[in-house]
């Protein structure tokens, strides 16, 4: 099946074309300056269209871009100042915008047979941007490589080593990608159907990004196996903390967040009953904070953003969020957004998608 | 070319005369789940829609395996005529019910057994292809055939050998393999509709967890929980017949130049059912958003959401059953084409109202699939 049956492709194509373009608001039109932006994060409006908005500390709006469909995770590179918004699985684009305002915004669409699973990250010089990818038709984990500069062609790709990948971190050594294979098969006929629930294969796989070779993996017991690895952060120490989503019984306490490094088994976190039941056996979105030694969670279903400490995995914090969608690390602690449009304190006219991204180093 | 745009624009008018409910979202109300009465409408969608939808077609996969049988026994032009029909029939009555993905018919590849589709590469035909060229007498028997592949045990493998290339053979003494053949997947159906009956009619099973939200149930925690994978059931599946069941054989007219269609990507084109699934899809949804009440769930100043549901799926169903003919004759006239275009434009409209409209007033948020988080 051609890619573009993944999206609608002349509707696609028409946005993205000279007309869609000159709906972006001029430079100069912006109340706020590029440079208080720190966060980006995609919504949808209240007309039921999707765009990226950049952000402040504060949680205002600094700029946005329209998009031509549904995004989901994103990713920064600090060295080229490029972001990009990933489309939600099993979309077909992904949009780079140049947060200093120095480009025009480039789309590029996904090859043919392959899909994205929405999220992605550059590697440490910018100058590569790899993307989680289904090869729907060998129900296999790709990860694409693209030129993180100017073309973002496409120039290879490598495996994930599991079905369902999602998101992924570039490792300490700037050169392991930490990928959480969430187990699930999908497959774009049939749209977000998940397949497999009675045979999952859930694992984390560190791969060497310079010989696309598998370094690790690690799959989980069998009392696990319907326990979605779904999304990593990683912490100063180079740890890789992992949240997950539980496609078991709904009345099932299962561990939901965990890390590991190199050479270790996962370690699940033993959280206090209350916190995992709050979680909804579904944690939507981590971040950690490396500064100051804390991992965010945040729970759609549970309405709610827990913070742990990142030595103990004590539970620092909880509170309720109705509909808490993403989160990242902010100074201190951690910005939250929710799907009714709320961002720190602040509320916008949107709904939040499920991640933020931080426009920095840390 | 661009014969059928002024027709196309007239159906495009008509589905703006939809009774307006948009605006209805800036109402008073508050926008909360209805608790007091969602366990209510999850009770009446068991037991008014899902448990005798599985009975229709465990009835009529076992009058396929009747029919299969005395056209295996006798072969003749009337006994195969017989086995079309009752062919027939459990499309239509499959049609119906696999909106309800979910559950037990998500367990053992249940769906995918009793239908696989679509069948991109070919490599579901081929394999059928190879059954009947080989004879491969293991393919015979129900209890063999439902460890081989999906793509040869369900209605998709049943299509090819009641109407594909060699169907006229089933006749006479030459069909006798093929007619065999045909009777294990019949019997394999009506094992698939027994299990999925039995799952649902079991009272400590799947339907008291529908019917009775709560903390210790395993699969609602909370009556959010099970409203949400109601509405998924009429999302899912109005996104089902958009993207997989029409898209795939007819684009429309886009920039306009109009599609030709690809025919043979469409289900059931050889035994001319295509049509006759969608309908039965949008049947099968328009019954089980009535029958389940689920126009109780919306607050008193915006029952009129259910009204332009209901009007949309009237007028698709309508527009889907003069659509008649096989599907390559359809896409070959004017007429009918600008009724695949009025379908596609009107099920883009349904899944907005349902998702935005409806999911919003009911308390599930702004546009409840946005909420599935990933």
């Amino acid at each position: 099946m051609d890619a573009n049956r993944l999206i609608d492709r002349r509707s696609f194509v028409k946005m993205a074309g000279a007309a869609w373009m000159a709906t972006l608001a001029p430079r100069g039109a912006f109340a706020l300056e590029r440079t208080d932006a720190v966060f980006a994060s995609a919504f949808m409006a209240p007309d039921g269209s999707y765009g990226v908005a950049t952000l402040t500390e504060e949680g205002k709006i600094v700029e946005r871009t329209m998009l031509p469909a549904r995004a989901h995770g994103m990713a920064f590179s600090p060295v080229t100042r490029r972001a990009v918004a990933f489309a939600r699985r099993p979309g077909a684009y992904a949009m780079i915008l140049a947060t200093d305002g120095t480009a025009e915004p480039v789309v590029i669409t996904t090859a043919e047979g392959r899909h994205f699973f929405g999220h992605g990250c550059f590697s440490a010089d910018g100058r590569l941007l790899y993307a989680t990818e289904n090869d729907f038709s060998a129900n296999r984990g790709m990860i694409g490589v693209y030129d993180g500069t100017h073309s973002f062609t496409r120039i290879g790709e490598f495996p994930t080593y599991g079905i369902g990948p999602h998101d992924m971190t570039l490792g300490a050594d700037g050169r392991t990608l930490a990928i959480a294979n969430g187990g699930i098969e999908t497959h774009p006929d049939f749209g977000r159907t998940k397949l497999n629930l009675d045979h999952m294969e859930p694992s984390l796989a560190l791969v060497d990004t310079a010989t696309g070779a598998l370094i690790e993996k690690h799959g989980l017991p069998p009392e696990l196996k319907q326990l979605s690895t779904r999304h990593v952060d990683i912490g100063a120490d180079g740890r890789i903390w992992f949240a997950c989503q539980y496609e078991g019984a709904r009345d099932d306490l299962p561990p939901l967040v965990g890390h590991f490094a190199k050479g270790e088994t996962l370690t699940f976190v033993p959280l206090p009953e209350r916190t995992t039941a709050a979680l909804a056996n579904y944690v939507g979105a981590i971040a950690i904070n490396r500064r100051e030694g804390l991992v965010g969670l945040t729970s759609p279903k549970g309405n709610v953003a827990v913070t742990l400490d990142a030595k103990t995995g004590a539970v620092v914090k909880e509170e309720r969020v109705a509909d808490a969608a993403g989160v990242a690390a902010a100074k201190p602690g951690f910005a939250v957004s929710s799907y009714g449009g709320l961002f720190m304190k602040r509320r916008s006219p949107v709904a939040w998608d499920q991640h933020i991204v931080r426009l920095g180093n840390d | 070319m661009r014969l059928s745009l002024p027709l196309t624009l007239g159906f495009l008018l008509l589905a703006v005369v939809a009774p307006a409910a948009a605006q209805e979202s800036n109402a008073l109300s508050p926008r909360v789940l209805d608790e007091a009465a969602l366990p209510g409408v999850m009770a009446k969608a068991v037991d008014y829609f899902i448990v005798p939808g599985y009975r229709d077609l465990s009835r009529a996969t076992a009058d396929l395996v009747e029919a299969s049988a005395a056209l295996c026994e006798t072969p003749s032009a009337p006994a195969l005529a017989e086995t079309r029909s009752a062919f027939s029939d459990v499309v239509r009555k499959w049609s119906m019910i696999e909106i309800v993905r979910l559950g037990p018919a998500l367990e053992q590849n249940r769906f995918e057994r009793f239908l696989f589709y679509p069948d991109r590469k070919g490599t579901g035909l081929k394999q059928v292809q190879a059954i009947l060229a080989k004879r491969d007498e293991s393919a015979t028997q129900a209890q063999n055939l439902k460890m081989k592949s999906v793509a040869v045990q369900g209605l998709g493998a049943l299509e090819y050998v009641l109407y594909g290339t060699g169907a006229e053979t089933l006749n006479d003494e030459d069909g006798r393999f093929r007619c065999r053949y045909g009777m294990a997947i019949s019997q394999n159906l009506t094992a698939i509709a027994g299990e999925l009956l039995a799952a649902w009619e079991k009272p400590e099973g799947i339907q008291s967890d529908w019917k009775a939200p709560g903390p210790d149930n395993p699969l609602f925690r909370d009556n959010k929980e099970a409203a949400t994978e109601l509405l998924g059931v009429l999302v899912h599946s109005v996104e089902m017949v958009k993207d997989q069941r029409l898209r795939p054989f007819y684009d429309g007219v886009m920039d306009g130049k109009q599609e030709k269609g690809r025919p043979k990507l469409a289900i059931y084109w050889r035994s001319g059912n295509t049509m006759e699934s969608i309908a039965a899809n949008l049947r099968g949804l328009q019954t089980l958003f009535n029958i389940a009440g689920m126009e109780n769930l919306l607050p008193s100043d915006s029952r009129s959401i259910a009204g332009s549901v209901n009007f949309l799926f009237k007028a698709l169903i309508s527009a889907t059953d003069r659509v008649e003919g096989p599907i390559d004759a359809a896409l070959a006239d004017n007429r009918r084409r600008s009724r695949l275009d009025f379908i596609a434009l009107n099920t883009a409209d349904l899944l907005d109202r349902l998702n935005r409209d409806f999911g919003g007033a009911i308390g599930l948020g702004a546009g409840f699939s946005f909420a599935d988080g990933d």
